[in-house]
């Protein structure tokens, strides 16, 4: 009796006291994780390589600038694995634009990223194009807000329009007579930067006069004949802006040919690779610029982010570069580089 | 459950103290003990889950902190860019002069510094820059290897740059370690000129994983719980133990889940194990803890429960022990002594004294063996007495004296002629001799008994001649003089005496017997009363004391000189109780009278009781 009872308190015993040796492995008691997202984290895999998206860049005009720029988005292009169609018009002339932007609406491509010659010839057509289901983008020149998604600009007008008339009034000593070559009076970005220049000279620059505004067209001829003429016609003229990339070198190019070389300074928006000779031999002062090729490289990237349904918000850092700011419907890639004859061999484009 | 089916069919024929046993082991021992095993567990499993459930959630905060603070170092890189003078010398890619090289050196080798190692970055260990064949560097802790810069600058080489993201490098991925004990990770960043879309160069940096430890200590202070973070891959890149830092964890493939807690045994001992898998850079960060210490505290209630219960069980199985046994020993002892009592042995006593039933069973076992006992000896006495009594009238009859002196009689009546008297006298004797001889039974009817002790007196009368008188009167109707019964040879020892001392003192004795129907205060009841009175010499004061004492003993005392009344009274009191029996009145010189009380019995009932 008493052996059964000891195997009953035994027993007992024994399964109070060897209680977890039951379990074996893995026992699961709590799991943060979704139901569904462990079969929604690789998405990309499951639906296989997605159609190559299209994206057409279209620039203003055909020049070193614009080349570069091409160059950028090329480069984010095949990052990113899109293909890119070029259309650069044969003159910076919106009529050619809009021929263009009706041949892509033809080939149904996916986005248009476009650098307008005119803020509102070009709206109508791009409007028909956002009804046709393609996206648009616009960088460099911007059209009216209803035309485009959103702009991708260099840098802030206010910023870059101030900032030029500074190096101009540094170089001049702050007094004397200046000329503005711009592109064209139907650009928008030029427009917005002259009106800076302005702004600030009426400022803090009482002793600068602006003597005239002309425009160039982004053409390097017409803007090398505007030079010539801007200095035959005002021989006082102290400095000259250049607005668009093609002035300041033929600005420079006709101080050095009319031997005003160190008397009448030259500054302006221009490629460093253009006005290396020009900043070296002193006929130049200084350019200002920002990298074409990372405006391109950003406006591809961002025009695929849009594609992906993704807009761009401000602060993010876009791999490749840096830091965007965004302000409405104007994103701005950073600030403004100043080239001189020191830092001007560092620069490619 | 196996045990009820292996004695189930015999549980009856068990002792009784064994199914007391199992049935408080069924209703105490075995519910308690489940009661403590379910809490128990129950506690434990709830505490783990507690735990399982809020560590996850550390982890994540943990792991995003972790992650933010990664983040935060492979932004290091990007500081680069905030000096224009750094950038020129990175652009640089020819020198026409050593000295050019060596100024860049160390312009570049003091901004790394300045920005980097010193102060500012306390965990940063050292920085090193790559770009076109240049090697700039800065760093709190030297390589191990002499050659550490070819080495660092074949790895760099050899890693393809895809995009300009950083890139976390364990240090068992480069041939050169760090001559250090922290651990610690490279951060590997191309340096890319975003301006002119070219790539210049490579930047390593070497940062202390330490902040880990601050991190993961926060929420954690037990010393045996494990931490360690590792790559999608299970390679361990920090781990509270050192020495495993480097190493595969070879059982992450089999964990159930990246994102919450589960408990192991694959290892031992048991684990809770908790993980947290970081959304952008898939680091895993691992807590582990053996269950023995989250249920330390638990296991202390459940030793000391354990040790409780275990004692109670002791304790109150003793006292059903001592309970079952308290109550079988008696009925033990009950059978054994009934045992004895079977084999004729009555002496017996059951020794309890608890009130309970047993108790009661004992007493009524005792007072049963007690009363048995009793009747016993009544009966015993009563058949004594009987058979004395029987024997001594047949001794008092077949008494040589009384034959002698009988059949002298009837020898000189014969000689004297008087032939009447003779015949007279031998059917007397006839007639006596029959009623002692012939009838076996205890009691006969009133009558007879008269009759004979009559016929006694008659011979004595013959003998003696005037020197006896008799008178015997009947004061009851002739029906019951017949049919009532009374014990037998009652009246003839009382005779006796009387003519024995009576003659022995007087001429001329009388003797008087009457049989009548009185009422008794005794019995509340009519009863018959023999009288039987003689003018003898009576008994004084001192001897009637003596003889008063022996009637009441009613026990057999041996033949002395009072036997017959004795004798008489005894069985009268044993037949019929107290309540019946002798009376004695003497006054000496006066006489002596007999007064005997029996009930009245019908011939019916006598017979019955006789069986």
């Amino acid at each position: 009796m008493f052996r059964i009872f000891a195997i009953f308190l035994a027993a007992a015993l024994l399964t109070t006291a060897c209680d977890s040796s039951t379990s074996k492995g893995y026992e699961l008691i709590y799991s943060m994780e979704p139901e569904s997202s462990a079969e929604a984290k690789p998405p990309a895999e499951t639906s296989g390589p997605p159609a190559r998206y299209q994206v057409a860049f279209v620039p203003k005009v055909g020049n070193d600038y614009f080349m570069y720029a091409a160059e950028g988005a090329r480069e984010a292009a095949e990052d990113l694995g899109i293909d890119l169609l070029y259309r650069e018009p044969a003159s910076a002339d919106a009529e050619l634009q809009i021929e263009i932007v009706e041949e892509l609406i033809e080939r149904q491509v996916d986005l248009i990223a476009l650098s307008a010659n005119d803020p509102d010839k070009l709206v109508p057509i791009l409007r028909r194009a956002m009804e046709e289901g393609i996206e648009v983008v616009t960088w460099d020149g911007d059209t009216q807000a209803e035309g485009r998604r959103f702009f991708v600009n260099m840098v802030d007008p206010e910023v870059l329009g101030r900032h030029l008339l500074d190096t101009l009034a540094l170089t001049m000593g702050e007094e004397g007579k200046f000329a503005i070559m711009t592109s064209s009076f139907s650009a928008a970005n030029n427009n917005e930067w002259l009106k800076w220049i302005k702004v600030q000279q009426q400022q803090y620059y009482p002793d600068l006069e602006l003597v005239t505004t002309v425009t160039t067209d982004d053409v390097t001829e017409r803007a090398y004949e505007a030079a010539k003429q801007l200095l035959a016609d005002y021989p006082e003229l102290d400095g000259i802006i250049g607005n668009s990339s093609v002035a300041p070198p033929v600005a420079a190019m006709a101080v050095k040919e009319a031997g005003k070389l160190g008397r009448v300074k030259v500054v302006g928006l221009s490629n460093p690779n253009l006005m290396k000779e020009h900043l070296l031999d002193g006929s130049a002062q200084m350019s200002t610029l920002w990298s074409p090729k990372k405006l391109g490289y950003l406006t591809i990237q961002l025009a695929n982010d849009l594609l992906s349904g993704k807009l761009p918000v401000d602060g993010r850092e876009i791999d490749g570069v840096g830091n965007i700011r965004v302000n409405g419907d104007m994103v701005i890639m950073g600030e403004p580089l100043d080239f001189t004859a020191e830092n001007v061999g560092q620069y490619d484009f | 459950m196996i045990f009820k089916r292996r004695f189930g069919w015999k549980l009856r024929d068990y002792p009784i103290a064994y199914k007391l046993t199992v049935t408080y082991v069924l209703l105490t021992v075995i519910p308690l003990l489940l009661l403590v095993y379910v809490s128990y567990t129950q506690y434990a499993r709830s505490v783990e889950e507690q735990i399982g459930e809020y560590m996850p959630r550390f982890l994540y905060q943990a792991n995003a902190d972790i992650e933010k603070h990664i983040d935060e170092l492979t932004r290091l890189p990007d500081m680069l860019f905030n000096s224009e003078d750094v950038l020129t010398i990175l652009r640089r890619e020819t020198y026409d002069r050593r000295s050019a090289l060596n100024r860049d050196q160390y312009a570049m080798n003091s901004y790394l510094a300045r920005t980097y190692t010193s102060g500012r970055n306390a965990d940063v260990m050292g920085v090193f820059v790559l770009s076109n064949g240049r090697l700039f560097y800065s760093a709190k802790a030297g390589f191990k290897e002499d050659d550490w810069n070819a080495k660092l600058g074949d790895y760099i080489g050899g890693v393809k740059t895809t995009g300009s993201q950083a890139r976390v490098v364990l240090p068992d991925e480069i041939d050169v370690s760090l001559d250090t004990d922290v651990p610690y990770v490279f951060i590997h960043k191309p340096i890319s000129d975003n301006d002119n879309r070219r790539n210049l160069g490579t930047m390593m940096i070497a940062v202390d994983l330490s902040f880990i430890d601050d991190i993961v200590r926060n929420f954690e202070k037990n010393e045996r719980a494990e931490l360690w973070v590792m790559a999608s891959t299970g390679k361990i890149i920090y781990h509270t133990n050192h020495h495993k830092i480097g190493a595969i964890d070879e059982e992450k493939i089999r964990y159930p889940t990246l994102n919450g807690s589960f408990r192991t045994s694959a290892s031992d001992p048991a684990k809770l194990v908790s993980v947290n898998q970081s959304p952008e850079r898939g680091w895993i960060l691992v807590h582990s803890i053996p269950l023995k210490d989250l249920t330390e505290r638990t296991d202390l209630v459940r030793n000391v429960t354990v040790f409780v219960i275990i004692g109670i069980i002791l304790v109150t199985s003793f006292i059903a022990i001592l309970l079952s046994y308290s109550m079988t020993r008696p009925l033990k002892k009950l059978s054994s002594l009934m045992k004895s009592v079977e084999r004729g042995d009555f002496q017996v006593d059951l020794q309890v004294r608890s009130g309970d039933e047993v108790g009661t069973l004992a007493r009524s076992f005792n007072s049963m063996i007690s009363t048995i006992r009793e009747l016993i000896q009544q009966n015993y006495q009563i058949e004594i007495r009987q058979k004395e009594a029987e024997l001594y009238a047949l001794q008092s009859q077949i008494n040589p004296h009384f034959m002698y002196n009988t059949l002298e009689t009837i020898g000189m009546a014969v000689e004297e002629g008087e032939t009447e008297q003779v015949v007279d006298m031998v059917t007397l004797l006839g007639r006596m001799l029959r009623f002692s001889v012939s009838n076996q039974s205890k009691s006969v009817a009133i009558a007879e008994e008269v009759q004979h002790v009559k016929d006694y007196l008659t011979i004595q009368k013959f003998r003696f001649e005037d020197r006896v008188h008799f008178e015997i009167v009947q004061m009851m109707d002739d029906e019951d003089y017949h049919t009532l019964y009374t014990p037998k040879f009652i009246l003839q020892p009382i005779v006796e005496n009387s003519i024995k001392y009576g003659l022995e003192t007087r001429k001329a004795l009388e003797i008087y017997l009457s049989v009548s129907q009185e009422f008794g205060a005794r019995s509340g009841k009519r009863d018959i009363v023999f009288r039987v009175r003689d003018n003898g010499p009576g008994i004084s004061g001192e001897r009637m004391e003596e003889l008063e004492q022996s009637l009441k003993k009613i026990s057999f005392e041996g033949r002395n000189a009072h036997f017959g009344l004795i004798n008489v009274n005894a069985r009268i009191v044993m037949m019929h109780g107290a309540d019946y029996g002798l009376q004695l009145h003497s006054i000496v010189g006066k006489g002596t009278e007999v007064i005997i009380r029996i009930p009245m019995t019908r011939g019916e009932t006598i017979a019955n009781a006789d069986d």
